[in-house]
């Protein structure tokens, strides 16, 4: 997406972090930004689930501004 | 562009010291792939070495004819198994079989190869006694090759971008073939569209094995019993509709065969009876199932009926094994199909 000119970004869980980060290499987008969240969601209730990605929003927006894909 | 050579000791225990040390190996000791033998190997395949035959994810690796040869000889197969991985490399590449998902998941799939067609005979694969077990070099060493291209090219390593969380002992090793000579049907590369004297491998991402053991004389009793087992609430299956598959006894094909069934009806029964009502699966599961079956079944509430897989033609089994009232059942990853791929036998043709 982002060799197309359009916004992109990863959303993944600590679990995967070293996964996205191989395979972002591993398809030349290195600094492809990566937004990590807390694994695993399965016993967390609903709103903590919902903080989570409250603050995640925070981080997608600053990181897709970084890097002048708004 | 041609594989990295390396110069080492001729002792077979610092070579495998190295290739320790590198993570290029499965856990087991491996051939070391000196420029002969993988010469050797290449010399069953009229492509060039260098020729890609796909990029395997997830680390995106170019798996060229050379570097599919060195796997294979570090898995210890003969030289004219080469075709066979040529095409299985081709086959887990193909969109269908989902080979991103199937290497990068938690879940355990596994490639299983399964061979049909004469190089079965020329090769000597194993459709009879311990066909899934241990045994026979080529099962052995094909299966094991498989997954050293998909880890060593393909990038899956434990841990790293093959994220099992436990894995299962299939993904050391596990091909078979077919018992095409005790099937009362068609094989399976013939239901697939090919030809009867054609060889073929069929790469599907298996979930794992569970051993159905009945005495049944009675084809209906003995499908209802099959079914009931097929059916788990943990299964992918059910939640995405799956591509579950069966390594069917002979005896109980010949049972099944002379209750008049065909190879189609069987499946139907088997779709039938293996229902299972939403409410047997968890809560996260029938949310799954919901936002994964909407277009199938429109809102799956907790008395809907869900099918094992989207169609009875999604059920496939295979004739294998020797004498018993062994029947393997095979769950699937859910999100994967099955590919079949033609086996090029013009160097093979030529052997006595």
């Amino acid at each position: 997406m982002s060799k197309r000119g359009k916004a992109a970004l990863t959303i993944c869980s600590t679990a995967f972090k070293s996964l996205g980060h191989a395979q972002a290499s591993a398809l030349g987008k290195k600094d492809l930004p990566l937004v990590i969240m807390p694994h695993p969601f399965g016993l967390r209730k609903r709103e903590e689930v919902r903080a989570i990605a409250e603050k995640c929003v925070d981080e997608i927006v600053k990181l897709m501004s970084k890097d002048g894909n708004q | 562009m041609s594989a990295e050579t390396f110069t080492t000791s001729n002792d077979l225990d610092a070579i495998n010291r190295l290739y320790r040390e590198r993570g290029w190996s499965d856990g087991l000791p491996i051939v070391p792939p000196s420029v002969e033998r993988v010469a050797r190997m290449l010399a069953f395949s009229s492509l060039a070495p260098h020729h890609v035959i796909a990029r395997l994810p997830p680390g995106f690796g170019e798996a060229t004819v050379e570097q599919v040869a060195i796997n294979a000889v570090m898995a210890g197969c003969d030289p004219e198994y080469l075709p066979i991985l040529i095409a299985a490399t081709k086959a887990v590449a193909e969109t269908s079989f989902n080979i991103q998902a199937v290497e990068a998941t938690t879940n355990p799939a596994a490639v299983w190869l399964i061979l049909n067609g004469p190089i079965v005979q020329k090769l000597q694969i194993n459709a009879s006694f311990n066909c899934l077990g241990q045994g026979a070099w080529a099962n052995a060493t094909l299966g094991r090759a498989m997954r050293l291209i998909l880890q060593n090219i393909g990038g899956a390593k434990p841990g790293e971008m093959d994220r099992a969380t436990q894995g299962q002992p299939a993904k050391y090793t596990f091909c078979c073939a077919e018992n095409e000579s005790l099937s009362a049907w068609d094989p399976l590369h013939v239901e697939r569209g090919f030809k009867a004297e054609q060889s073929t491998v069929t790469v599907v991402a298996a979930e794992g094995t569970l051993n159905m053991n009945t005495h049944s004389k009675q084809s209906e009793e003995m499908l209802r019993v099959f079914a009931q087992s097929m059916i788990h609430p943990t299964s992918n299956e059910y939640c995405h509709g799956g591509e579950p598959w069966l390594v069917l006894a002979p005896e109980h094909a010949d049972i099944l065969k002379a209750g008049g069934l065909t190879k189609a009806q069987v499946k139907q029964r088997l779709w039938e009876l293996s229902k299972m009502p939403a409410r047997d699966l968890s809560v996260k599961e029938l949310l799954r199932a919901q936002a994964s079956r909407r277009d199938e079944y429109g809102q799956i509430g907790p008395d809907t009926m869900l099918s094992i897989a989207r169609d009875p033609s999604d059920i496939w089994f295979i004739v294998a094994g020797g004498p018993g009232t062994h029947t393997v059942y095979v769950p699937c990853f859910g999100n994967s199909r099955a590919v079949t791929q033609l086996i090029d036998m013009t160097h093979l043709n030529q052997l006595p």
